[in-house]
């Protein structure tokens, strides 16, 4: 499709999408790897058998990545078979939804995980407790990424 | 205050799961009581081989002296702090720069008292705690001068000059000496409570005005307290101007006392301090000895630190209260290891160690 208007071009809103959804998502994951990563290489030094356990932070906060990955690239799958503006918006803000979100739960799962790694140094019983609020925080990104899914399936 | 929080949040969590995880291996009350039950320093040794002082103790030989044993405690304490300076940055690494100058009034401190009983160079470098700023070869140069203002002088302050004006190397003896390292020590805590109450901010300076604020309140109550009972004159140029929560008409009141026994009711009776000083003069009757307030203000910030833990923890406060911790410990371990050698009653020593509820 040949866009003459910009601001009515689907293909344009749907990759801004799906750039939106990787890019921001990419953010949230550093993010959450950068503020609890140094917690947990601290807590491993004082205590090198919590460090696994502590690494489950940083795992949780580079699915934040793949999620939007996820629907990154389900947005441009979507991109060919994109007739109307009204489908372009709906993955522009699927897009938007996903980035946002992870970028959020990004600085959550960081700041929990910055706290649950120190707590499990200080206590290692602590840990399945403590990761409650670490899992809390994965699941804002997972509510964004069940409404991207539903908003990009359902664009045409 | 967000920013110092961010800051901290970003900045130094890798130096704050550090410190959590050290608090964990710190001795617990128990153990600080069973290792004051020990029949020998061997046996201490062999109890703490296994914790954080066991790589110093290691390198004692069988036959060591309590000083040596000491040593290695401090040694141990001195490479925990060591280690955090090296992981921290930014504000926080100044923080814990300002709060090694205070170990430069202890040395100060202990250099005059060594100095004034006629012990060797030797004899004062193995009590020297190495968490200090000022370097090795320049206490020795402070070692070779006779005066103690000249000293203050080289080492400190105009301000410390004032304080100590009065003292000279052939009068500091008995409670004399205490008083002096009182008035060092209390010269070494006002710096610091100047940083604290002047460059930090927020939740930081909350968290350690505290600390700071109660050490400086109890090194003005210690020296007029001590003045009296060896009925020193002029105590007020001793004092510190700086105060937290012992304001001006507190220390009236205690400068306004006829004896010890009378200061010591003030201070119980002081409408902040009474819940660390109350029954002060009972205490002060059975030991004979002002020991007991120094004890009562690590106590009382150990209790402080404890709830600093258990507070929101993006704050240099937190860095504070394990030094308090980390600092408590090794000096209890030291009165342990000092009171076996001894032969103190364990009664007695208990006393002596400031001890977590």
């Amino acid at each position: 499709m040949v866009c003459v208007d910009l601001t009515t071009c689907p293909t344009f809103w749907a990759s801004l999408g799906a750039g939106l959804s990787v890019l921001l998502s990419a953010i949230g994951a550093g993010l959450g790897i950068g503020i609890s990563g140094p917690a947990i290489a601290g807590a491993g030094v004082e205590r090198p058998e919590v460090m696994l356990k502590t690494f489950i932070a940083t795992i949780l906060a580079e699915a934040l990545a793949i999620y939007g990955l996820v629907v990154g690239l389900l947005s441009i799958f979507a991109i060919p078979s994109l007739t109307t503006i009204e489908g372009g918006t709906r993955i522009f803000a699927a897009g938007l939804t996903m980035g946002a979100a992870s970028l959020g739960a990004g600085f959550g799962i960081g700041a929990a995980g910055s706290a649950m790694a120190s707590a499990t140094a200080e206590k290692p019983d602590i840990f399945s407790r403590a990761v409650i609020s670490l899992i809390l925080a994965e699941a804002l990104a997972i509510y964004a990424l069940v409404t991207a899914l539903l908003l990009v399936f359902g664009a045409k | 205050m967000v920013s110092d929080t961010l800051s901290h949040l970003l900045r130094d969590n890798y130096l704050i799961a550090r410190l959590r995880g050290k608090r964990s291996n710190l001795l617990q009350r128990q153990q600080l009581i069973a290792l004051s039950e020990s029949k020998s320093q061997t046996e201490i040794i062999g109890l703490l081989a296994e914790g954080p002082y066991g790589p110093e103790l290691s390198k004692l030989g069988g036959e060591s002296s309590t000083i040596e044993t000491e040593r290695a405690v401090r040694l141990g304490y001195a490479d925990s702090v060591m280690s955090l300076i090296r992981a921290s940055g930014g504000d926080t690494h100044e923080f814990l720069v300002q709060y090694r100058r205070r170990f430069d009034a202890y040395s100060l401190a202990s250099l005059v008292v060594f100095k004034a009983q006629g012990k060797t160079w030797e004899e004062y470098l193995a009590t020297r705690l190495p968490v200090a700023l000022i370097k090795e070869q320049e206490l020795h140069r402070l070692y070779s001068l006779d005066d103690v203002s000249t000293i203050a002088r080289e080492a400190g302050d105009r301000h410390l000059v004032e304080r100590v004006k009065g003292f000279s190397m052939t009068d500091i003896e008995g409670e004399r000496a205490s008083l002096a390292r009182d008035i060092i020590n209390g010269w070494g805590e006002e710096r610091f409570y100047k940083y604290v109450d002047e460059k930090l901010s927020g939740p930081d300076r909350e968290n350690c005005l505290p600390i700071a604020g109660s050490a400086i309140d109890i090194a003005n109550l210690t020296i007029i307290i001590r003045s009296k009972l060896i009925g020193a004159s002029g105590v007020r140029d001793h004092l510190i101007p700086s105060h937290w929560k012992l304001n001006q008409r507190a220390i009236d009141q205690l400068l306004a006392a006829t004896d010890t026994l009378q200061a010591l009711d003030a201070a119980a009776g002081h409408e902040y301090y009474s819940r660390i000083l109350s029954g002060a003069r009972q205490r002060y009757e059975e030991s004979k000895s002002l020991s007991f307030i120094e004890v009562a203000l690590r106590r009382y910030q150990l209790d402080l630190s404890k709830r600093l833990f258990l507070g929101f923890p993006y704050s240099v406060g937190i860095v504070l209260a394990f030094l308090v911790l980390k600092e408590n410990e090794a000096r209890n371990l030291a009165a342990v290891l000092a009171g076996v050698a001894a032969g103190l009653p364990t009664d007695e020593l208990r006393s002596l160690l400031a001890l977590q509820e």
